[in-house]
């Protein structure tokens, strides 16, 4: 079989268009993030307020996606690489969905640390987590694009300074002393950067789907070094 | 080979072990997972005259499970089905070369009488073919000239028993005297599952027994297939991919390749448990038929 003839295009091309329409959902993920970010270490709650606006066209798109999976699994019960290909979509749908609540939860938080006492070694620490989070996404989409196992791979290991950064915010926060409203601040920006964290691994997930799409097995990324880290108990 | 001779009982030997060829053995079960092999074939290739229909199929088909044949049309799923009871045999030029192993006895074997192997391996066909007779008689009547000897009694049970196994006698109980062919297409098919099964097979072996069926009826078909496989083997030849994927637990995927002179000859691709061959088949082959990419 070295020429092969598509005679299901018509579900071929519904499933493209499918595809696309939840890859759409990549860049306005990636983003969010960028903007949550910069809204929550710059007190932007003008920026806050656009990320969570941005959601509502996320959340439709979530829902426009669900629908036509639904109908195109309804009606052509698709099998092999397509029906792996199907099984990612519906999952990375959720995944991007989520990324977006992320955000949302970032810029919340945004709005109500308006105003607040704040320390700038937070605030760059968050930026270095947002800055490594979006390449992560950004990879994690090009592999999946270029059908290229071995860039999603990569992914762990662009995780496991996210991993580290997160786990070091908590020092960061008991550091902060007793000002009560620093510390509200400081506890809060915790909770941004776990936000942060979530996005990374939901960025590792979208890898290991992309891989199972591929290879057509299921396996978990696993780096050394990382199981137990103080980032899970948090 | 194909000659119809009568001759001793077939028995049933513990089977023999046998090299297993590349094909069966790349699967992701390992040996002892699977159930004892009721039918085996070796390098079997089946001939209409000087045509090879299908070339060096080698495969087991385990007992208590559902084996399914799927494939393009042409690519002798059906001869390969046909060719496990010596049903081809019936077709004045067909010739079956290589073995198939019963029980680890080779039912081509010189001396092996065909009629008994289509006896104790069963048939369905595609279209329902019940015999111009009441319902009662399509089952008694099959047993009977299969040498069934007991009592009125007895064959009144075999026939209730027959019957509840193939889930229809609460639809039949009341009019056991009337025509097989006063039945649905769908009961009709379950009558000669029932006719199959009183013949007390452990293999039974259907051909597209659904293609000439409702859904509902179909359904009903395949809730049976599920049931059966408690006590029986079933290999079944489908043009239905979902249905192979809802029943079977194995499937076994043929494809037609041409050869030097332009003959389509039928090959073996793939073997494999059925969720791993219609979510991540082995051979490009097969992804192409299954989803839809394919010449």
């Amino acid at each position: 079989m070295t020429d092969t003839q598509d005679t299901n295009v018509h579900f071929h091309t519904e499933l493209e268009e499918l595809e696309r329409k939840v890859l759409s959902m990549v860049d306005r993920a990636e983003q969010m993030v960028e903007m949550a970010v910069e809204a929550v270490t710059r007190d932007d709650v003008g920026l806050a307020e656009r990320v969570i606006a941005l959601d509502s066209d996320i959340d439709q798109t979530y829902l426009e996606v669900h629908q036509e999976w639904t109908s195109l699994m309804a009606r052509h019960q698709p099998l092999g690489s397509d029906l792996r290909r199907m099984t990612i979509l519906i999952q990375l749908n959720v995944t991007f969905e989520r990324m977006g609540d992320q955000c949302v939860n970032i810029a919340k938080i945004a709005r109500f640390n308006s105003g607040l006492p704040r320390v700038e070694r937070i605030c760059e620490q968050i930026r270095e987590m947002g800055d490594l989070v979006r390449p992560m996404i950004r990879t994690a989409i090009e592999a999946y694009v270029r059908g290229d196992v071995d860039e999603a791979r990569l992914l762990p290991a662009m995780d496991h300074p996210v991993d580290r950064l997160n786990a070091n915010m908590y020092k960061e926060t008991v550091a902060v002393g007793g000002n009560p409203e620093l510390l509200e601040w400081a506890t809060k920006m915790l909770m941004v950067s776990r936000a942060l964290e979530r996005v990374g691994d939901q960025a590792v997930d979208f890898a290991e789907q992309t891989a199972y799409l591929i290879t057509g097995e299921r396996a978990e990324f696993v780096e050394d070094g990382m199981a137990g880290s103080t980032d899970d108990i948090i | 080979m194909t000659n119809e001779t009568t001759t001793e009982e077939t028995t049933n030997p513990v089977a023999e072990e046998t090299e297993t060829p590349a094909v069966v053995r790349e699967s992701s079960e390992t040996a002892d997972s699977r159930p004892k092999n009721l039918i085996e074939t070796r390098n079997m290739n089946v001939y209409y005259g000087d045509f090879r229909a299908v070339a060096d199929v080698s495969l087991d088909f385990a007992s208590n499970e559902i084996s399914a044949l799927i494939g393009p049309s042409g690519c002798g799923k059906s001869t390969v089905l046909r060719s496990l009871n010596r049903m081809n045999d019936l077709v004045p030029s067909a010739r079956t070369e290589g073995e198939v192993f019963y029980h680890g006895e080779n039912i081509y074997a010189e001396g092996v009488d065909p009629v008994r192997v289509r006896r104790t391996i069963g048939m369905v066909f595609q279209k329902p073919n019940p015999f111009p007779k009441s319902i009662f008689d399509n089952i008694a009547w099959g047993a009977k000239i299969n040498g069934f000897k007991g009592s009125k009694s007895d064959l009144q049970d075999l026939v209730q028993e027959a019957l509840e196994a193939a889930a229809l006698w609460d639809e039949v109980k009341d009019k056991l005297a009337e025509s097989g062919y006063s039945l649905s297409g769908g009961q009709q098919q379950r009558l000669c599952i029932a006719r199959a099964i009183a013949t007390k097979p452990d293999v039974i072996l259907m051909d597209e027994p659904c293609s000439a069926l409702d859904p509902i009826a179909t359904l009903r078909i395949e809730e049976l297939m599920l049931d059966l496989k408690e006590s029986y083997s079933i290999i079944i030849v489908t043009h239905n991919m979902q249905q192979a994927a809802r029943v079977s637990d194995r499937t076994a995927f043929f494809n037609v390749k041409l050869n030097d002179s332009g003959m389509r000859t039928g090959r073996l691709v793939e073997y494999s448990p059925t969720d791993q061959l219609f979510t991540s088949p082995r051979e490009k082959d097969t992804e192409d038929y299954i989803t839809g990419r394919f010449g």
